[in-house]
């Protein structure tokens, strides 16, 4: 059974970058990007991969789109490289970091767009802020159902077997098309290295790119986004290293007096 | 006594005139089969790729006389030195001798008179006739009784070897009988077959020997023809294609042999990138095959096989000779002839079907024979061992590579662990990912300026990615920026701006992402109007120096060591206090064998400390890797296979204090090799910039105390 898949991408900063390299702008509340790359985030990567096996499966296309600026496109033609089907640019012209619900509603518009679909794949999160929320918002902006956490995906007898991670283990779950999953990393969706041919190959394949305008949907007060997300600081937390010796006169007093400092202090924490 | 001047022999004597004709057929048939020998492998060879390989006629040949003629690579061992030179001088002598025959008989020309007769035709002839025998009996000696591992035992090496010696002795029987039969007047000139005249006469008559004469005369002719027309088709092959492998060598260092690969064209026309199959290869490759002599060298010194992995260089070369020869149209994806072909795993009507040249239909050979397993090609640490080793010069290791290429290009396929090198190169432009440190950590307190500050430096300080990024070579960059402040060198670095030069993405076989980075490295380079460059990496020495030219970046490449042995040369570095220890030199292979540079890391030992470095048993020329070139620093290898032990193991056997280096990926690679073995002894790892920096230092600390 041939699966329309959909896979959104984020590109964000390396985060490999060594930590001494790593400045925020306080003042914009934005990380400094510095000498730093930009990069796919790895669950994005993890979700195209998790697509892209169930594809060599089940048959069907893959349709990778992201928002961002216009870097983003170095994302997407890794997608291509990859051997996803068609790539979406949707150009970000200027929302700093946009919240996560503009950017659902921004895909939830083009995925419209594009018509069908049987499965939206995201990461679960992105390397950047971490928010997490993206996956859930554009279930809902789409009306569909969603599951997080999904580290492996298999055709069922009517819809997808899903296993996803919960905090106790995990569960398995049998979906019926269409519906949104957020992508989590498994040592089955460690993304693969294109081929070189098809690295380059990818920049001679067309790419997409919209405009907000094109996407129809209220341009203005997706650049000004939501009022319920803010950024109010930003900071590198200071690491302190604070080196303490219990004593005691005997072993077992040491122990006990170790075993209670040590409940103090991840108390205060 | 007879006058010498009047010395010779009757040619054909005993054989009667009816049957010389049968000798003449003899001869011209075995020519005529050994041309079609050489003139099939030949026409294999076509179905390759170009190579320049006939410019520079002067510098080939010699080569050629160094190598083929004077053989200084085949006496490198001891067997080889004695057996191989008797047999081969031997035959020469033999050859002249029956040229000799061929212009006194055939052309009528009196050569074969007086004092030559017996100065070479006999005496000479009669010695090194005995010089074969005692080879092939050395060389018999070693495969029955010493049996090196590196040797292929065939049937064919023993009948070789059997049907030399049978040709000598019956060589002798003839010129004995003869002796014999005759009462030659001269016999004693030919002190050996004299010998079994006099012997053969205490039991045998005048005309039994006659007879006998007559009888090995012909069994004397039948092997040697029979030999010349069986020699094409063995490994005899070698006298012929070994002298022409040797003319057509590389020219270049062994750190250059890596073949450009025009990456636009193949995607264009749709070749494969890198080897898939034969087709792929240039005719040198194919010819390569085909002048290998079996003698193992190459796998006797490759660092993977010394630790008991698959890689064998000689297998990878043997076994692709035998696929060229059972499949010679198939295997470059030519239709079948006429010949069946029992190979053919795509059967023979489609076969019969495909266009001619098709390469991309011709047999793969990756994976489809035992030595070029993918498993075997990512173990090669592109050290050059078995180039430098090989007398008929051929190139293993490129063919490695070229299989890479097609692996990693065409197939994504590589090891896990390479994979994040691989991607952290094409994102960050270092293989290190995950390190905690920045490209310009390591000048913290120091004044280093970068090209971009800099307005007036001489001379670039190319830092590399393992010098600035892994903590341990931080010191050994920062000792030798100390030294060129010290010695009063106006530097620079890029700094942030220095991405890899691209070697470990070449030689994992990622052309595309080399020449991306070669690209963007030789644009900065030459935007700053870099002129000079020291660099402490022999890796991103070995690629400014072989592999940039092509890129449009030239500029003269010294490695720290031969710097700084020059600023100690011109008296700008004066160290004093000499470090006492026994210190032995680990040859970097890419500073050392791939690009010859031997002394001037020694020198610094040398100046560093009371004494020239103790020499291990493999160094120079025939240096052992550390396990870290070709990528392989990024691979996880077996526990009991690694190469940085077994090296560990012969530093250790020196009983020095302080193993010396000079490429910060020896140097990680041993401390941990050394660390592994940490109950034997413990050495320390140094490079020879921080051994010259602390002989520095100390003359400064120790003048300022004294004053």
């Amino acid at each position: 059974m041939p699966v329309n898949i959909i896979v959104c991408v984020k590109q964000i900063l390396d985060p490999e970058i060594p930590s001494r390299d790593f400045r925020v702008d306080a003042e914009q509340r934005e990380a400094v990007r510095g000498a730093a790359n930009l990069v796919t985030n790895i669950f994005c990567e993890n979700a195209l991969e998790t697509a892209l096996q169930l594809k060599e499966k089940s048959g069907g296309k893959i349709t990778v789109i992201s928002y961002g600026a216009d870097s983003t496109e170095d994302a997407l033609r890794k997608a291509l490289a990859m051997k996803a089907d068609a790539a979406i640019h949707i150009l970000n012209d200027g929302q700093a970091h946009p919240d996560p619900l503009s950017v659902a509603q921004v895909l939830a518009a083009a995925i419209r767009k594009l018509g069908e679909f049987d499965v939206v794949m995201l990461g679960r999160e992105s390397g950047d802020w971490g928010v997490g929320q993206t996956a859930g918002l554009l279930a809902e902006e789409l009306g569909v159902a969603a599951v997080a956490f999904v580290d492996k995906v298999e055709i069922g007898a009517d819809g997808l077997q899903l296993k996803r991670q919960t905090d106790v283990g995990y569960e398995r779950v049998a979906a019926t098309m269409p519906l949104v999953i957020s992508i989590t990393n498994d040592e089955h969706n460690v993304p693969r290295i294109p081929k070189t041919r098809d690295v380059m190959m990818s920049f001679r394949q067309p790419l997409t790119k919209w405009t907000l305008e094109d996407l129809g949907v209220n341009a203005a007060e997706v650049r000004a986004g939501n009022h319920y997300y803010a950024v109010v600081d930003l900071f590198i937390p200071v690491q302190e290293l604070n080196c303490e010796f219990v004593d005691g006169d005997t072993l077992e007093a040491r122990v006990e007096k170790f075993a209670q400092r040590i409940i103090e202090v991840t108390g205060s924490m | 006594m007879m006058n010498p001047e009047l010395a010779t022999r009757e040619v054909f004597w005993n054989i009667p005139h009816s049957l010389v004709w049968v000798m003449y057929l003899m001869f011209v048939a075995s020519m005529a089969v050994a041309a079609y020998g050489i003139y099939r492998r030949v026409q294999i060879w076509r179905r390759g790729l170009s190579a320049k390989r006939f410019d520079r006629p002067l510098e080939r040949l010699k080569l050629l006389l160094k190598h083929s003629a004077a053989q200084q690579r085949t006496v490198r061992e001891k067997y080889a030195a004695i057996f191989h030179t008797f047999i081969y001088t031997g035959f020469i002598v033999l050859a002249l001798a029956t040229t000799v025959v061929a212009i006194e008989y055939d052309l009528g020309l009196p050569v074969m008179q007086g004092r030559f007769y017996l100065y070479f035709q006999s005496f000479i002839v009669d010695v090194f006739g005995v010089l074969v025998l005692i080879g092939v009996g050395i060389a018999l000696y070693r495969r029955a009784i010493v049996k090196p591992r590196k040797l292929v035992y065939t049937d064919e090496a023993t009948l070789i070897l059997t049907a030399i010696f049978l040709m000598a002795l019956t060589g002798f029987l003839v010129e004995g009988w003869r002796i014999g039969a005759t009462d030659e007047v001269w016999g004693k000139w030919s002190p050996f077959g004299y010998l079994l005249a006099q012997a053969s006469a205490a039991m045998l008559s005048r005309n039994a020997m006659r007879a006998a004469h007559f009888g090995a005369w012909w069994t004397h002719a039948v092997l040697v023809f029979g030999f010349i027309a069986w020699s094409p088709f063995t490994k005899m092959a070698h006298v012929v294609f070994a002298p022409l492998n040797i003319y057509t060598a590389s020219l270049r260092p062994t750190g250059a042999a890596l073949k450009n690969l025009d990456i636009e064209k193949a995607m264009e026309s749709g070749a494969p990138l890198g080897v898939k199959s034969l087709a792929q290869f240039t005719w040198k490759d194919l010819a390569d095959f085909d002048a290998c002599t079996e003698c193992g060298r190459c796998t006797g010194v490759c660092p993977a096989h010394t630790v008991g992995k698959e890689l064998s260089p000689r297998d990878i070369i043997l076994d692709l000779q035998k696929f060229m020869h059972a499949n010679p149209r198939a295997a470059f994806g030519l239709p079948n002839g006429n010949s069946s072909n029992g190979n053919s795993a795509n059967g023979g009507d489609q076969a019969a079907s495909r266009k001619p040249q098709a390469a991309s239909e011709a047999l793969p050979i990756i994976g489809a024979l035992a030595a070029t397993s993918p498993a075997a090609l990512w173990q090669c640490t592109t050290c050059g061992a078995c180039m430098e080793a090989c007398p008929v010069f051929i190139e293993q290791m490129p063919k490695i590579v070229d299989m890479r290429r097609f692996l990693v290009m065409e197939e994504a396929d590589f090891p896990d662990t390479m994979a994040d090198a691989v991607t952290s190169m094409e994102t960050r432009g270092h293989p290190f990912k995950g390190t905690q440190s920045t490209r310009v950590d390591w000048t913290e307190g120091l004044q280093v300026q970068t090209m971009a500050e800099a307005k007036d430096a001489e001379v670039l300080f190319w830092v590399g990615c393992g010098g600035a990024l892994i903590e341990r070579n931080q010191k050994t960059v920062r000792a030798t920026a100390q030294l060129l402040h010290k010695a009063g060198v106006k530097f620079a670095i890029l700094g942030r701006e220095e991405k890899c030069t691209g070697d470990p993405a070449r030689r994992i076989g990622n052309e595309f992402l080399f020449e991306m980075l070669a690209k963007e490295n030789t644009e900065k380079l030459n935007h700053y109007g870099v002129k000079k460059i020291i660099t402490s990496c022999p890796h991103c020495f070995n690629t400014f120096r072989n592999e940039y030219p092509q890129y449009g970046g030239e500029y003269e490449v010294f490695h720290h060591s031969e710097y700084l042995a020059k600023l100690v040369d011109e008296g700008r570095l004066a160290p004093l206090e000499k470090n006492d220890k026994k210190i032995t030199f680990h040859d970097p292979c890419y500073l050392g064998r791939h690009n010859g540079v031997f002394d001037a890391p020694r020198q610094l030992v040398q100046i560093a400390a009371r004494n020239a470095p103790i020499e291990m048993a493999q160094s120079r020329e025939n240096g052992f890797c550390c396990g870290g070139g070709g990528g392989m620093s990024f691979i996880d290898e077996p526990k009991d296979q690694r190469v940085n032990q077994e090296r560990a193991r012969q530093i250790l056997a020196t009983g020095a204090d302080i193993v010396a280096v000079g490429c910060p990926f020896c140097t990680t690679m041993l401390e941990d090799g050394i660390n592994a073995r940490k109950g034997d002894r413990d050495v320390r790892v140094m490079d020879v910039a921080e051994l010259l920096w602390q002989a520095v230092q100390d003359s400064t600390t120790n003048g300022a105390n004294k004053n």
